[in-house]
């Protein structure tokens, strides 16, 4: 093993050290601010905060968020379409995890 | 580099509507769409769906790729025409964001596709993506693991490169499958005196040969002999943190998971590791062992499709 005259990159978990803001989290996914305010306003992402200003996004959102994106990007799916699909995709990895 | 028929990608006629076109699309690209299907070539299907989409629903592209792909068939060998690119100014430059082209797409149309970026005088670069495999082990020690990153960066004409980036990275222990590691500061370089992005890397495990895993847990099988199973037995059993003495009790049927707490990828709380009993059977191939067999038959009144004996 190289020994540390580079020192490694470190950077912490993001499910389980990182809270994102609304900004942090678009600028995370490359996705529309619009359109992440619209999957929160259908439940596809549930951050903690009263008012989009406020909102802090659990790290799993990055997940969720980027999963939303490619989807609407890929096939043309509106925000209750995104909320529709998520929610079936959760209950096929469970189903398959049985 | 072989020619392709982006036509029949997406299994319509060369005369199709642009609507027909879109339509085509939409149902494969459900299809194949990576998230979604579980097709082992889902990716790569999709990928080319993509491209062929991009050329044939923008009615300038596909105006110019008719232009050359009358004369082909896919698979056959492709070298753009001589003076091929001289007449078309592609405008539309939505392109290449989002879409990993192939060297065929590349020939024709370029890669002027780093479109869409605004250069601000003063940005923050953008975050960046990767995925890294790591082995199960890792998970367990930690460990530092060398990463190449292909990026695409912009050269002085405007045009895309792919450079090569090579980064040691930390991979903390209790890292699971799916999640992600943030490296501040290493996504693209801002603009002006903007800052740089991040780069965030998802974390895959290789395929391994003796262990499965499901979120923490980790799986993997005990193969006993007959008389082991039946008996009781204490044997070694691998772990990823390497061997451990386990106790089978007596009586132990196939498929009894033994769980052993803990042992599973580190954290709070750390996962299990579940030991799925196997018994195989030994090979009735010498006399000596066919006596053996018939000596158990006469030994047990046991046939195992007899439901009263369950």
């Amino acid at each position: 093993m190289p020994q540390a005259a580079n020192p490694a990159l470190a950077g912490p978990i993001v499910e389980e050290e990182v809270h994102f803001t609304l900004v942090e989290l678009c600028r995370a996914c490359h996705a529309e601010e619009e359109h992440v305010v619209a999957w929160v306003l259908e439940g596809v992402l549930e951050p903690v905060g009263d008012s989009p200003g406020d909102w802090r996004f659990r790290g799993e959102s990055l997940r969720r968020a980027r999963l939303a994106c490619r989807l609407s990007q890929d096939l043309g799916i509106n925000a209750p379409g995104i909320a529709l699909v998520l929610d079936l995709l959760d209950e096929i990895s469970l189903l398959r995890a049985r | 580099m072989k020619f392709k028929d982006y036509y029949e990608v997406l299994g319509v006629p060369r005369d199709a509507t642009q609507d027909a076109v879109k339509h085509a699309y939409r149902k494969l690209a459900r299809k194949f769409h990576p998230d979604v299907s579980k097709a082992p070539d889902a990716e790569a299907r999709f990928k080319e769906l993509g491209e062929a989409y991009a050329v044939l629903k923008d009615t300038e592209k596909r105006a110019a790729y008719d232009q050359v792909g009358s004369q082909w068939k896919a698979g056959q060998d492709f070298q753009p025409p001589p003076g091929w690119d001289a007449g078309f100014e592609f405008a539309g430059s939505g392109e290449g964001e989002g879409i990993d082209t192939s060297e065929f797409f590349e020939a024709l149309f370029g890669r002027r596709g780093a479109a869409g970026r605004r250069h601000s005088p003063r940005a923050q670069g953008r975050d960046h993506h990767a995925k890294v495999s790591i082995d199960l082990e890792d998970a367990f020690r930690g460990a530092r693991r060398s990463v190449s990153l292909r990026l695409p960066t912009l050269d002085g004409q405007g045009r895309v490169t792919m450079t090569e980036r090579q980064l040691e990275v930390a991979i903390p222990k209790g890292i699971r499958e799916g999640q992600h590691l943030r490296l501040a500061g290493q996504g693209d370089p801002g603009s002006g005196d903007g800052p740089p992005g991040d780069l965030y890397l998802e974390i895959a495990f290789r395929p391994h040969p003796r262990f499965r895993v499901e979120g923490r847990d980790v799986f993997t099988n005990l193969p006993l002999a007959p008389w082991e199973a039946a008996l009781g037995t204490s044997v070694t059993a691998p772990t990823p943190d390497g061997p451990v003495a386990l106790t089978i009790p007596p009586e132990s049927a196939a498929g009894r998971r033994l769980r052993l707490k803990g042992r599973g990828i580190p954290g709070t709380p750390p996962g299990d590791l579940y030991v799925v009993l196997e018994v195989a059977l030994p090979p009735a191939g010498t006399e000596r062992a066919k006596e053996a067999y018939r000596a158990m038959a006469e030994a047990f009144d046991f046939n195992p499709r007899d439901p009263a004996k369950e």
